[in-house]
């Protein structure tokens, strides 16, 4: 197709999509009391006027994120006449939105320049998975923050895959800051970065010279980068908002009850728990297999031979094996499967892939029927509906994740691209 | 000990001299068709010890409870509560943490096993703060606690075992003043420290089937006062006044009854016009269920205050924790949300906000919220006899509850109060009132000088019963034991993690852990 032949016409329209679900949010939310803007959207901009008027953003409830949030998000508290407002209000939406097409554009980039695809091949998969994909477009322009961090992501991979240890590292240290979960990267990326990556082979065999050969400049450069920036954001915030900060964007994640039904394969047993009818406390060591899979197996294993597709199952992983998990979570690897789909045997055995499709698709769609009937209908529908379903839907991404973990043992790994 | 006890007829109620007959000793009434409000003031050194403990620490204690049974209103006994028990607190000292409070209550209420209802431990922990209008002329109470309590016997009982019988009221008279309170529409108890005396008032807005008919008896002590009023009662000049006309005698002092014609400027005030409302939850209410207050057009017309009165129309819900509001979708200013639901404006609230906590980790008993609400455009109403109702709808949220056997739970709703305020710029103090009705828990939240007018509730029960899907777990042998989901939890998430791992073992051994790039030919393949 010739759309594909030129990357400007792919990321015209990517944004030209974006744009038009703008305008259509605001044309919404003007005209019809169900609103096209996300929940989430309205706490980050009342935090944004909290934080205008001088005040902690944690002063609005729930409000669980990096005060960066709510001072980036500035702009939608100015004051100003009926036109500009909504476009003030949109600020944030449009940021979210334009972080999209660039962790697209990214990830264009490194497949172009590290997977040695033809920029045709690249631009397709990219749209398809996220530039186009539509679902991506309106969780960002309904004002969700996820979108942010695909592009700190994929600028977490572009720094790694460009060999820039000290930049990956402060973009680790600042995705961690802003979403807990991405430090399971810094083990991969820090596994991956070996010293024959650094170009300096050296075949050693003893155990001392070994464990001595492990501590390579770039891995001392990023690993340090990486504390600092950690440590240095939340300095910051902690000596802006102290301890409410901690509280609500740390904290608050290790005390929380999450006894709502949600798509985890543990909701229903952290619901009878924490009503205290469990009789044993199996779910305190839920953290184990997700940790001993994401933090240490898939690191060890796959990091090294495909960089992408390690980081791509750890998220898997992480999200599959959560004791809570909300269709936002889809998101965060969505950004990584343009790089390890085109070489999936998901791509190249068709049947399974789209088997894989139909059954995840259709586990979705038993869970939320199951949802459905709880929330709207008011049906008792937690046993055995939403359990089987819950339970379902992890077998389905168990099996998927499988099938990743297999090619990403026998796939080409990504070519790192030294700075010209 | 003082009591006093009030007929109040309507003004087509039939009255012949021969049914309230006043001797030197004793007054009877025979078939009396009136409603009755019958109050009972005693000192603060008549009461029982246990009772004066909890009094002594009290700045001011005020009770409302109101019977779920629908009543009509009685001038000038014409304010209203949601039903159940109201509890309006001020302690004398306000770091003063008791728990003599709690236990009187506990007494009280009789709590059940009802996973929902919150049990008083510390007043900190299970009552909430009302907003003030202004902290240092509070018209409302500090402390503020509700549950649903269709039946005062547990209160009846406590009078009866510790008021009656440990103090000088002991008697016959005393259990059977008690026992009537069970038929009570309304039951009033006040204490304040300044005047040092405790008020049980109770309302019967009707008479018992064929009228009331009873023999007041001269109080055997000169210290105590049995007050009788027969009265009718009607608009008065102003606006804001009522007045009232009858028979007034002071049992064993008056040897007749003598005639008395007064007027007074009331807070509450009637209708004029008959003014109903009906509450609903739209089914099925799911785990958002939505209020709605439906009212016949007719009912909403502006009630006949002062001028310069401004008016609004004003619903007041008292939530148990079970089900809640989002504060911050309710205090929206987006007029297409207020218009399509026909509100105004949220204009406060107090309580429990968590918007997500389950209901066993709440403490506070719930949430009370103050909204005006929109009306139909005076034209409308005027020109256009329209016989659709009129609805505001409240969208709430229920907390989930803990697992039951059969999958469900019960909450409790009581059908919040809907009136009309009318504040004026200067107005007559309305504290001269001798029928004067305060701290209902909405009335503190407009300024003093504010007039109530009531819409009635109409339907069989004015409690709205929500069915809250839970977990079901049950005992026995069934498919829905707890077990089950610990250990089907526990089977997936262990095979799902050797499967994951298993894999992992089979690359790792085909390769070699620290290997890469396994077949550079893959390089280019598709």
């Amino acid at each position: 197709m010739a759309l594909f032949n030129s990357p400007a016409r792919v990321f015209l329209s990517a944004t030209a999509l974006r744009l038009v679900l703008l305008v259509y949010g605001g044309w919404q939310d003007a005209h019809s009391p169900m609103k096209y803007t996300d929940i989430d959207y309205m706490v980050f901009t009342d935090a944004a006027r909290y934080v205008s008027k001088g005040e902690s953003p944690y002063a609005r409830d729930t409000y669980r994120y990096t005060p960066l949030l709510a001072w980036m998000l500035l702009p939608t508290a100015w004051q100003s006449a009926a036109p500009w407002s909504t476009l003030t209000f949109a600020f944030g939406k449009a940021l979210f939105a334009l972080s999209d097409v660039l962790a697209g554009w990214l990830v264009v980039q490194l497949l172009v320049r590290c997977h040695h695809f033809p920029v045709e091949r690249a631009l397709r998969y990219v749209a398809a998975v996220w530039l186009w994909n539509p679902m991506v477009a309106n969780i960002s322009t309904r004002g969700s923050s996820e979108g942010l961090l695909g592009v700190l992501v994929a600028a977490l991979l572009w720094a790694t895959l460009t060999k820039k240890p000290i930049l990956a590292g402060l973009i680790l240290g600042l995705a961690v800051h802003f979403k807990i979960y991405p430090f399971i990267y810094g083990v991969s990326i820090l596994w991956w970065w070996d010293a024959e990556r650094d170009g300096s082979a050296t075949a050693s065999s003893g155990l001392l010279s070994k464990a001595l050969g492990f501590i390579t400049r770039s891995r001392v450069k990023f690993t340090a980068a990486a504390l600092v920036s950690f440590v240095a954001f939340n300095f910051v915030m902690y000596l802006q908002y102290g301890q409410s900060f901690l509280h609500h964007t740390f904290f608050h994640h290790l005390t929380r009850i999450d006894h709502r039904h949600n798509f985890s394969p543990y909701s229903t047993l952290l619901y009878m728990s924490a009503a205290g009818g469990a009789e044993t406390r199996f779910e305190a060591l839920a953290f184990l297999p997700q940790l001993i899979l994401a933090v240490v197996a898939l690191p060890l294993v796959l990091a090294k031979k495909n960089l992408t597709t390690a980081m791509l199952a750890q998220t898997f992983t992480f999200v599959t094996f959560n004791k809570v998990c909300t269709s936002q979570y889809f998101l965060w690897y969505l950004i990584l499967l343009p790089f390890y789909l085109p070489s999936s045997s998901l791509i190249r055995k068709p049947t399974l892939g789209i088997s894989a499709a139909i059954l995840w698709i259709a586990g979705q769609a038993l869970w939320l029927h199951q949802g459905y009937s709880l929330e709207f209908l008011g049906l008792s529908s937690f046993v055995p509906g939403l359990f089987l379903a819950g339970l379902f839907f992890f077998a389905v991404n168990v099996w998927i994740l499988g099938i990743i973990v297999r090619d990403g043992g026998e796939s080409a790994g990504e070519t790192t691209v030294a700075l010209k | 000990m003082k009591r006093r006890i009030t007929f109040i007829q309507r003004v087509d109620a039939g009255f012949d001299p021969e049914q309230a007959v006043l001797t030197a000793s004793s007054l009877s009434v025979r078939n009396l068709d009136a409603a009755r409000e019958d109050r009972i003031t005693v000192g603060l050194d008549e009461l029982p010890t246990e009772l004066r403990t909890v009094l002594e620490q009290s700045h001011e204690l005020h009770l409302r409870w109101a019977s779920e049974r629908p009543f009509g209103a009685v001038t000038p006994f014409s304010s209203r509560v949601s039903p159940g028990l109201h509890l309006n607190y001020t302690p004398l000292k306000s770091e003063s943490s008791s728990e003599v409070l709690c236990k009187l209550l506990r007494t009280v209420v009789a709590p059940k096993s009802d996973a929902q209802h919150k049990d008083c431990s510390e007043q900190e922990e299970s009552f909430i703060t009302p907003p003030l209008l202004s902290t240092r002329f509070a018209s409302s109470a500090s402390l503020q606690y509700y549950t649903h309590l269709p039946s005062i016997q547990s209160l009846v009982e406590y009078i009866q075992s510790i008021f009656c019988a440990q103090s000088r009221a002991d008697g016959p008279e005393c259990h059977t003043w008690a026992n009537a309170l069970l038929s009570a529409d309304s039951v009033d108890i006040d204490y304040d420290s300044i005047s040092h005396a405790l008020t049980v008032s109770g309302l019967w807005t009707s008479p018992p089937t064929g009228g009331w008919t009873e023999v007041f008896q001269k109080p055997a002590s000169d210290a105590d006062q049995i007050e009788f009023g027969l009265l009718g009662a009607e608009g008065g000049l102003e606006p804001e006044e009522i007045k009232m006309g009858g028979l007034l005698a002071v049992v064993g002092q008056d040897n007749k009854l003598k005639p008395t014609m007064f007027s007074f400027p009331s807070r509450h005030q009637p209708l004029t016009e008959p003014s109903s409302y009906t509450v609903s939850f739209a089914s099925p209410t799911g785990l958002h269920p939505t209020m709605s207050i439906s009212m016949p057009r007719s009912s909403l017309k502006r009630p006949i205050a002062p001028s310069d009165a401004t008016c609004a129309l004003h619903t007041y819900l008292t939530l148990p924790s079970v089900i809640f509001g989002d504060q911050y979708q309710l205090a929206t200013t987006d007029p297409l949300f207020l218009e399509s639901h026909n509100l105004v404006a949220l204009r406060a609230l107090a309580g429990e906000m968590d918007l997500e906590a389950p209901d066993w980790v709440v403490q506070r008993w719930g949430s009370t919220w103050l909204l005006e609400l929109a009306t139909p455009e005076a034209e409308d109403a005027a020109n256009t006899p329209d016989p659709s109702n009129w609805t505001a709808t409240i969208p709430l949220h229920l907390r989930y509850l803990p697992p039951s056997e059969t999958g469900h739970r019960t909450a409790h709703v009581p059908w919040p109060v809907v009136f009309w305020a009318c504040t004026t710029e200067d107005g007559t103090k309305m504290g001269v009132n001798p029928f004067d009705r305060t701290n209902l828990g909405w009335d503190g939240l407009f300024g003093p000088r504010t007039m109530f007018y009531q819409l009635q509730p109409v339907g069989d029960r004015l409690v709205e019963e929500i069915d809250v899907p839970v977990l079901r777990i049950e005992g026995g042998d069934s498919y829905f034991q707890g077990k089950y989901i610990e250990f089907g939890t526990c089977v997936a998430i262990s095979l799902g993690f050797m499967w994951v791992l298993w894999r992992l073992v089979r690359v790792a051994w085909s390769s070699g852990v620290g290997n890469k790039r396994a077949d550079a030919a893959h390089d280019k393949r598709e």
